[in-house]
């Protein structure tokens, strides 16, 4: 198994729960969780950094429940999680046995990771934003929609190079890098003008 | 004629492996990743497979001049290309058929020398490539927040126009891809909403708040212009200076025609305090009459700012292009309506120690 399979958002951790838990906890574990989040923001001084933290909260705790809250959309997106955790496993065993097929096994790789984090970080969050239940109990807007839209794409994005940077080379060959000289390189650069 | 095959057609490919190897230490001496890419790419001259050749007029820029020949960094890369290891990873790579796996030892080299040669975003592209990027900025910033602490302004704004150069943009589309530049667009945000009062106009705030807005927009980075915010506003100031500086080597060249729109404005004011003099009782004489077959056409301001005339201009025309001709100069103009056209002019705080650093006013 992968490290930690993190990266690959996990809906259940998000609200605490098992992969067993049944419809009717991840109902009442979103509610009681929502309505902390919202009295804490209705609390909170709101600067730039805490409007994208609540923000990204919100939005997650949102599509948790739109994901988690029956057994057809829940049932698909663990399987799609299990597969894309697996498809990591077997491209990074085909490149520890250079195999010739770990290509074709990267490029569906990542072609899966993209639509994942696409559907699950970026669209079924904002699609959460137009649901009944979120809208009632999160108090979901336009102006969040608005907002959200740009932190969702930096947050998708954000997960995907986490991923991205625990894989093996694949562009170039493993480097070697010696972080003092490096230091002593940068240095030297700002030296030069002196 | 039709009917007979010609033989030629059907020879391999000849490279000669120095053109090759000189054109791999070109790439890495200039500090080019996008020629590095393309050498090793499907259409790349070196490839035998490729119909593309070396001795096309069109590859001649791959191919290093006599000068550059005798450039140190370019014999070390030559040296480093030429090593038995290098140039078998570049011959299996040329003739395996799939994507090359660029040797990192390469790149590396690439990317100090993008750095050296101020090529930031072929630089962050190299060192993403080799996933150092996050890293070498931050040791660039450490490095240029050492200086700061000892009073070299300049290492100190070298450290940080270096780390803001190897930025990413990881919400670009399709991919991910180094920042770039782009002025036009942020002096429009900072100058989105039209002033009500003095204290909207953005020259007119308060000094520390001023230089926080300032440095974020010079370094295209407000987060990393965050680790300024506790230096003195002395500091802060003559980082400002030695930024703008070298962001934009014209900076002087501004200052001249800064002054004049500066003079245009005090005379516009001028003439409007006399029209309403004379509106409110007085009467008109001789000097009035000049004045007015002189003309008044306020959009003399921002043409004397730009040093242009953009027909029919709007005031964001004008303040896009002046923030991409000069970044800095957007910090000091603000957005006026007179009569019914709305238009940039000159405005500063006389007693801003930021526009006496900045030559705005004679100190």
């Amino acid at each position: 198994m992968s490290e930690v399979n993190t990266g690959y958002i996990d809906f259940f951790s998000i609200l605490g729960l098992d992969e067993n838990a049944r419809p009717g906890d991840v109902r009442k574990v979103y509610r009681k969780r929502m309505k902390a989040l919202v009295s804490e923001i209705a609390r909170a001084e709101i600067t730039e950094q805490s409007r994208v933290r609540y923000l990204l909260d919100m939005a997650q705790l949102n599509a948790a429940l739109l994901v988690l809250r029956e057994s057809g959309p829940r049932d698909e997106y663990w399987n799609e999680r299990k597969a894309l955790i697996a498809l990591e496993d077997k491209w990074r065993e085909a490149v520890d046995a250079s195999d010739d097929g770990a290509e074709m096994v990267r490029r569906e790789y990542i072609g899966r990771l993209q639509s994942f984090l696409s559907r699950y970080c970026e669209e079924l969050m904002l699609a959460a934003g137009q649901d009944k239940e979120c809208v009632e109990h999160s108090h979901w807007d336009n102006a969040h929609t608005r907002h959200a839209s740009r932190i969702l794409r930096f947050y998708r994005n954000d997960l995907h190079q986490k991923i991205l940077e625990r894989l093996p080379y694949v562009e170039v060959t493993p480097p070697e890098i010696d972080f003092e000289e490096r230091r002593r390189f940068i240095a030297g650069v700002l030296a030069e003008g002196s | 004629m039709f009917g007979k095959k010609r033989n030629n057609d059907t020879h391999e490919k000849q490279i000669d492996p120095e053109l090759i190897t000189k054109a791999f230490a070109k790439a890495i001496a200039d500090g080019d990743i996008v020629n590095l890419k393309f050498l090793f790419g499907p259409f790349s001259p070196a490839r035998k497979t490729s119909p593309e050749r070396f001795e096309t007029e069109k590859y001649s820029y791959m191919i290093a001049v006599d000068d550059q020949e005798n450039d140190p960094v370019f014999a070390d890369a030559l040296r480093m290309v030429g090593s038995p290891e290098i140039q078998k990873h570049i011959e299996t790579e040329l003739a395996a058929n799939r994507p090359a796996q660029l040797p990192s030892e390469l790149v590396l080299a690439l990317g100090d020398n993008a750095v050296r040669l101020k090529k930031y975003t072929s630089a962050a592209q190299a060192y993403e490539l080799l996933r150092i990027r996050a890293r070498m900025q931050e040791q660039t910033l450490e490095l240029a927040d050492e200086a700061l602490d000892v009073g070299d302004i300049k290492k100190a704004a070298r450290g940080y126009v270096i780390a803001t150069g190897l930025e990413y943009d990881y919400a670009a589309f399709p991919e991910p891809l180094p920042k770039t530049p782009n002025y036009q667009m942020n002096a429009l945000i900072l100058h989105g909403e039209y002033p009500l009062s003095p204290e909207d106009c953005l020259p007119l705030r308060e000094t520390s708040a001023f230089l926080q807005i300032a440095l974020g927009y010079i370094l295209l980075n407000n987060e990393i212009a965050a680790r300024l915010e506790k230096r003195s506003i002395e500091t802060r100031t003559e980082f400002l200076r030695e930024l703008v500086r070298m962001r934009d080597p014209g900076w002087d060249g501004f200052l001249a025609r800064y002054r004049e729109a500066i003079k245009l404005r005090h005379e516009f004011a001028e003439r409007i305090r006399r029209a309403n003099a004379i509106e409110s009782g007085g009467e008109s004489d001789l000097e009035n009459e000049i004045d007015k077959s002189q003309g008044e056409d306020p959009v003399e301001m921002p043409r004397a700012l730009l040093g242009r005339t953009i027909d029919n201009g709007t005031w964001w025309q004008y303040l896009k292009e002046l923030a991409y001709t000069h970044p800095a100069a957007i910090l000091f103009t603000t957005r006026q309506l007179i009569g019914g056209d709305e238009i940039i002019v000159p405005l500063h705080n006389d007693e801003s120690p930021v526009a006496k650093a900045l030559g705005l006013v004679s100190e």
